[in-house]
């Protein structure tokens, strides 16, 4: 059986997972290895709403990131300061 | 107009300041530092100096354009100091016309004076009834003698006990001194000059105005237009306050926790903006809060405590942190208690944080004990030894108990980043002129200084150009009186750089580019580093503990990697 992954949002989407009484962390099984765009479409959040994934303490551009079982994510939507958006990786080089 | 106040025979003089004309900010008190004040002083001696300048938008109706400065040579680095200020006495200031306070020489007798500046002049005056008083106190007593509409910036006990961590407490628009020039032991500077307060009143004055109104109107819109379209300046800051990073920083692994022994905490999302305005809500505090005349990001709020009392208010990222997670606490009701002790006592709340968190590795207390955390706090409001002991700040404290794991740059407390995981701030703690201070490398960044990219956090290349860039960049911004999280937004809008550099330009009739201004930034850095080498603090200071290379961070264990000879290179410019 594959383990479930741990789901986090941050900011406005804290109240969305309020909202939908989904507990933060939300405890949710995925069968197959995901991009964070299709989770995002799993989970019917708008792509607007997160600027980056995190997987397992790294930051993904929702495209490029890549979620499996056991993995460890947070939604973060557009709203880190400025120079965190660079020194925690999240700009992505043109 | 600057004002010169030499505290042994009480005189006040008026000057132009010649040699001071087109600076503003930290250029001003960074070069009248430089200038004035033997390096090799002892920082309570008569040849320390305590400056308070204003920026070179202070007093404008630009936005955002509320803080100002106060420098010294710290007594807790040993290095120049600059602390940056937000609430109403910059506004003021510039209002006033002024420039510059300068206070300098030693008071004959301990008595408490207060400096009272209004468009009269700058009085220093005696307050006996002030003296042994902390913050809150002294702050009402002056508003009930004074008015409500005076600014004050004043010291507690601690900065009359000379503690090397002792900050100036400033009042905000409510006139509650939630705001605080808090690093690098400025309070205790003021102490030792016998000043308790500094009180200003702008009663009939006006804006300050422009060479050119016109362009200044255009660069202030496109300034304006950034800050509120930007996500992060109109809607994660005013929503969750700068505290919206402790969920961010504990996910990339780069929290701090129980004395930098791990980079995550359990308790995180407990202590994060998400549930600090969730709290704030719903007791009827205020989120959203501007700290300062002009203020559009409001990223200050007022927490309350159950019983819907205020607590305290401007409630930062790095305090949540420095008494929270470093502690192993995530009681946000006994951090917001800690909080408002410090800023009564008048400490800065990242380095007794820190201290205590060194305090407990040590077994002064658990970790995670927020009672017996409150009750050291306690005891440096008393002034007790152990008080003392932990108001000269983390070093001094890991000095005092024995304690190898002492997080702390030319003396002064690393804030609430690690620097295994989020390397890009630990080459600026390693090189700042100020010990360590993540505000130091905050500012503009990407392609707008050709910086641009993607640089991995945990790993090392890339990190030096990044941090030289946004201390440049940086020291520029903490010239203009602007308050720096205006940078927030900048990264994404160049409009809103453009206005910054427009407005000054307009303000004094300069033709000045963005490379002039950045150049205006590296001549601070180098005048502070003037300073820094002749007063014995050479390159080799620049550079973390030993433990941040050694010890493995949780939870990607790593350490921090770049080399030595790569953090020398920071200033080569
Ligand atoms: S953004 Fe925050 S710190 Fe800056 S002036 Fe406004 S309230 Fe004060």
């Amino acid at each position: 059986m594959s383990n479930p992954i741990e789901l986090r949002g941050f900011m406005g989407l804290f109240k969305v997972f309020k909202e939908r009484n989904w507990s933060n962390p939300y405890i949710l099984t995925i069968e197959k290895i995901v991009t964070g765009d299709e989770l995002l479409i799993m989970l019917e959040i708008e792509k607007e709403q997160v600027e980056i994934i995190f997987v397992n303490g790294k930051a993904f551009l929702p495209s490029d990131a890549r979620i499996q079982s056991g993995d460890r994510v947070a939604l973060v939507p557009p709203g880190t300061p400025g120079p965190y958006r660079v020194l925690l990786g999240f700009v992505k080089k043109e | 107009m600057f004002y010169r106040i030499n505290m042994a025979d009480l005189s006040v003089k008026k000057e132009e300041g010649a040699l001071y004309q087109g600076l503003g900010g930290r250029a001003l008190s960074s070069r009248i530092i430089d200038t004035e004040v033997t390096a090799t002083a002892h920082a309570f001696s008569e040849g320390n100096k305590l400056v308070f300048v204003t920026g070179l938008l202070s007093g404008t109706g630009a936005p955002n354009a509320g803080r100002m400065s106060l420098g010294a040579k710290s007594p807790l680095t040993g290095t120049i100091k600059e602390s940056n200020v937000g609430g109403t006495m910059g506004h003021k200031l510039g209002r006033l016309g002024i420039r510059g306070i300068i206070v300098e020489g030693l008071p004959q007798a301990e008595k408490a004076y207060i400096l009272r500046v209004s468009s009269d002049g700058l009085f220093v005056e005696e307050m006996p009834e002030l003296k042994g008083l902390d913050i809150y106190d002294t702050v009402e007593k002056l508003q009930s003698k004074f008015g409500m509409k005076i600014a004050i910036g004043c010291i507690g006990t601690a900065g009359e006990n000379r503690m090397a961590s002792a900050c100036v407490g400033f009042t905000d628009m409510e006139g509650a001194p939630t705001r605080q020039a808090g690093r690098g032991g400025l309070g205790a500077v003021m102490g030792s000059k016998g000043i308790k307060a500094i009180i200003a009143d702008d009663s009939g004055t006006k804006m300050v105005s422009f060479v050119d109104e016109a362009a200044f109107r255009a660069g202030s819109k496109k300034l304006a237009n950034a800050l509120l379209t930007h996500p992060v300046t109109s809607q994660a800051l005013p929503a969750y306050g700068t505290d919206v990073l402790v969920n961010i920083l504990n996910e990339a692994g780069g929290l701090p926790t129980r004395n930098f022994s791990s980079g995550r905490f359990e308790g995180a999302n407990n202590i994060g903006g998400e549930s600090l305005a969730a709290t704030i809500n719903e007791r009827g505090g205020k989120t959203g809060h501007g700290c300062s005349p002009g203020c559009i990001i409001r990223c200050s709020q007022i927490y309350k405590d159950k019983q819907g009392e205020v607590v305290t208010g401007g409630f930062e990222y790095e305090s949540c942190w420095s008494l929270g997670a470093h502690l192993g606490i995530d009681n946000l009701d006994d951090i917001a208690l800690m909080n408002r002790l410090c800023d009564d006592y008048g400490v800065d709340s990242i380095e007794t944080g820190v201290a205590i968190g060194v305090a407990m590795e040590a077994g002064v207390a658990k970790f995670g004990d927020s009672q017996a955390a409150i009750q050291l706090l306690h005891e440096i409001g008393k002034g007790t030894p152990l008080g003392r002991i932990l108001g000269t700040g983390a070093e001094t404290t890991g000095k005092v108990f024995g304690v190898r794991r002492v997080p702390v740059v030319k003396g002064q407390a690393i804030p609430a980043y690690d620097p295994r995981a989020v390397k890009g701030v630990g080459v600026t703690y390693a090189t700042t002129t100020m010990g360590a201070d993540h505000t130091a490398g905050y500012s503009v960044t990407a392609n707008i200084l050709g910086v641009g990219g993607k640089v991995d956090p945990l790993k090392p290349e890339g990190q030096v150009e990044l941090s030289r860039n946004l201390q440049i960049a940086t020291a520029f911004i903490d010239s203009t009186g602007l308050c720096l999280f205006v940078a927030f937004a900048i990264l994404d809008i160049a409009e809103g750089l453009e206005g910054i550099v427009e407005m000054c330009n307009a303000r004094y009739g300069w033709d000045k580019s963005i490379g002039d201004y950045l150049e205006m930034g590296k001549q601070v850095l180098r005048d502070e580093r003037t300073f820094n080498h002749s007063a014995g603090i050479s390159d080799g200071a620049d550079d973390l503990p030993d433990f941040f290379r050694k010890e493995l961070l949780p939870p990607h264990n790593v350490v921090f990697d770049i080399p030595k000879e790569e953090l020398e290179t920071v200033f080569n410019f």
